[in-house]
């Protein structure tokens, strides 16, 4: 599974419409299996755009079948598989209703059958988790898994980058149309601009205020509970902060702290 | 792929409760237009007025002939000063007098040669002379009738079918259903889906409005309407196919052109005022049938589909105009259709506002570049 992360307006969907040969690149090729993807190859692809690629006076099955036919299926198969994600994502009873009539999550179910619905090779999925609850992120994230391990790749933007950083091997940053970062999750966290200069400091009992502050070659970035996280300086080691940490009180927790996708993400978009 | 966009263009529409009611309520006027036609053909059988003794001889005899028939002759004995008058009101359909038959306009053959053998039944005398007080007149209220239901029905399935095509264009963008089936289908299949769905769901609805009108028309007793009916239904079938062949590649344009459908009459405005206007003309036209307008607008696409039918029903247009007229708009509408789809396919795409007309040529361009470069296969 592959992250797709950047700012609003970074290009994401942009980048996603030109790899379904929705939009013409100005410059740059779509490859697949080491060749340039063409109109065969991406009928083999399942896409789902954000908000809604539905249409909204259609019925449910009818639509899923309809468009597994475009995706080249046959009548009989197309309406079976439309009747096997119909069932599989819950929507059996919905299955006969206008799209228009579904409650934004289960219209959201529907898009990713409609992504899948042809066994597709590919899925390129724009916003999958926006707007879903709990127990449809669940939903979403299984499915998802499933056709990673089954072989099909999968490639979804989102702004939870807490989730992307759960479920996705690998992630990349774009911003303004280009890519900043890109690679595995753990890579990117080891190589990260802080990656070794991130410490979190946890002390017992009430640490005398404002201990951290005066830490020399390093600098604090948030207050926990009973610490701090600091960064330090370029070329400082921890070992003035365990100093200053063991001089404030008793230390119970002292780590480098890798950094969350998040603050990778607002590492690179800052730079 | 045409097939499946089409098929989905004519299942949707047929589903749709709203869609049946108003086919549902066009036949319905059209029953109506018909029957009170009918109705309005007045009382079957003829009043003939006798104007002296001689006159009201024939008359009589006609009218025993004619007791019992469906179309009994009644007799009214009239001054000869009233005779002009209850002509021209249509009280009379004849008056019988002085040795001649008097009509109004074109006289009913029938009602002649009935008079004529009521005439020459007791002796030989010389046929009656017969005379109108009007000019004759080939162009019979009942084909003007015609021609303007015919225009009636172009006009309204031109605008509603055409407004449908872009509508459907729209709803696809605001849906973004469109990128979804895009990365399935090529852009002018889809075109090509929509437009040919709609034209057959249109035609279908207009063999029903002529079925109907034809049976109604035959029930209602109006047999001599019946003939002209035929032939006024294939005409509107007819030019149907050609100004919708024109317009519907239009309309996909405007709705390519918008996000929302909110924002659909600023595009389609100028194409439904086009039809509107050609609709007015063809009013002008039908008036004078030989006419400078008649003739220009016979060989302006966006005008002839509505302004021909009319002139034809009414027999004034000369075969090769309207041979030519006719090729005149389908050629149009052939050349019409690549620019459409480059337009179409410029638009479309572009989901978050209002495209310019110049941008979506050179966006289709572009799309046409981008496919050609890619390596087929």
């Amino acid at each position: 599974m592959f992250g797709f992360v950047g700012p609003n307006g970074a290009g994401k969907t942009t980048a996603m419409r030109i790899v379904l040969g929705v939009l013409a690149a100005d410059a740059g090729r779509v490859r697949w299996r080491g060749a340039d993807v063409d109109a065969a190859v991406r009928r083999r692809f399942g896409y789902m755009p954000e908000e809604r690629g539905l249409y909204p006076k259609m019925r449910v099955g009818d639509q899923l079948t309809y468009l597994a036919r475009l995706h080249g299926m046959a009548e009989g198969p197309a309406r079976a598989a439309a009747g096997e994600w119909i069932d599989r994502l819950g929507l059996a009873e919905r299955a006969g209703d206008r799209v228009e009539k579904l409650s934004l999550g289960n219209q959201q179910r529907v898009q990713l059958a409609a992504a899948l619905v042809h066994a597709p090779d590919v899925l390129v999925l724009d916003e999958p988790f926006s707007g879903l609850d709990p127990v449809g992120v669940d939903v979403m994230s299984g499915v998802l898994a499933e056709q990673a391990a089954r072989g099909v790749p999968v490639l979804f933007s989102s702004h939870q980058l807490e989730l992307v950083e759960r479920v996705c091997e690998a992630v990349a940053i774009v911003k303004d149309g280009r890519l900043v970062a890109s690679g595995g999750v753990e890579a990117l966290r080891e190589r990260g601009a802080r990656a070794q200069r991130l410490v979190r400091v946890e002390l017992a009992g009430e640490p005398p205020a404002g201990w951290a502050a005066g830490v020399a070659d390093a600098r604090v970035v948030r207050p926990l509970a009973r610490g701090a996280l600091l960064e330090l300086e370029a070329g400082a080691d921890a070992d003035g902060v365990l100093d200053a940490a063991r001089r404030a009180g008793s230390v119970t927790h002292f780590s480098l702290e890798r950094p969350s996708l998040a603050e990778l993400f607002r590492e690179a978009v800052a730079a | 792929m045409v097939r499946l966009v089409a098929r989905r263009e004519v299942v949707e529409r047929v589903r749709e409760r709203s869609f049946l009611v108003s086919s549902a309520i066009t036949v319905v006027i059209i029953v109506l237009v018909i029957g009170l036609s009918a109705v309005f053909g007045g009382e079957k059988g003829w009043d003939v007025g006798a104007t002296d003794p001689a006159g009201l001889d024939v008359a009589q005899t006609a009218a025993r002939v004619t007791a019992g028939t469906d179309s009994p002759v009644r007799v009214h004995r009239i001054a000869p000063r009233a005779a002009r008058a209850q002509l021209e009101d249509g009280t009379l359909d004849a008056v019988v007098g002085r040795g001649s038959i008097r009509t109004k306009g074109k006289p009913d053959a029938q009602l002649v040669a009935l008079l004529q053998a009521a005439h020459g039944s007791p002796s030989a005398p010389p046929p009656l002379r017969v005379e109108t007080i009007e000019p004759v007149d080939s162009r019979a209220d009942e084909e003007a009738g015609i021609a303007f239901l015919v225009g009636l029905l172009l006009y309204g399935q031109l605008l509603t079918y055409g407004f449908w095509v872009a509508s459907g264009v729209v709803e696809e963008k605001a849906s973004r259903v469109i990128e979804v089936i895009l990365s399935a289908v090529r852009p002018r299949q889809l075109l090509t889906g929509k437009v040919l769905g709609l034209g057959l769901l249109a035609l279908g609805h207009l063999c029903t409005i002529a079925i109907v009108g034809l049976v109604v028309g035959a029930a209602a007793g109006a047999i001599h309407l019946t003939g002209s009916l035929v032939g006024a239904a294939a005409l509107a079938i007819l030019w149907f196919v050609a100004g919708y062949a024109f317009y519907s590649c239009l309309f996909a344009c405007a709705g390519a052109l918008v996000p929302r459908q909110e924002e659909l009459q600023s595009t389609t405005m100028p194409l439904t005022l086009l039809i509107l206007v050609s609709f007015l003309v063809s009013f002008a036209v039908n008036e004078h049938p030989d006419g400078t307008l008649a003739h220009v607008t016979a060989f302006l696409p966006m005008t002839a589909p509505l302004t021909m039918p009319g002139r034809i029903i009414t027999g004034d247009a000369p075969v090769w105009e309207v041979v030519a007229s006719f090729a005149i708009t389908l050629g149009a509408a052939a050349a019409l259709i690549p620019l459409a789809a480059r337009i179409y396919e410029g638009g479309v795409l572009r989901t978050g506002s209002a495209v310019k007309l110049r941008d979506a040529w050179r966006g289709g361009a572009r799309a046409d570049a981008a496919r050609t470069s890619t390596p087929a296969g």
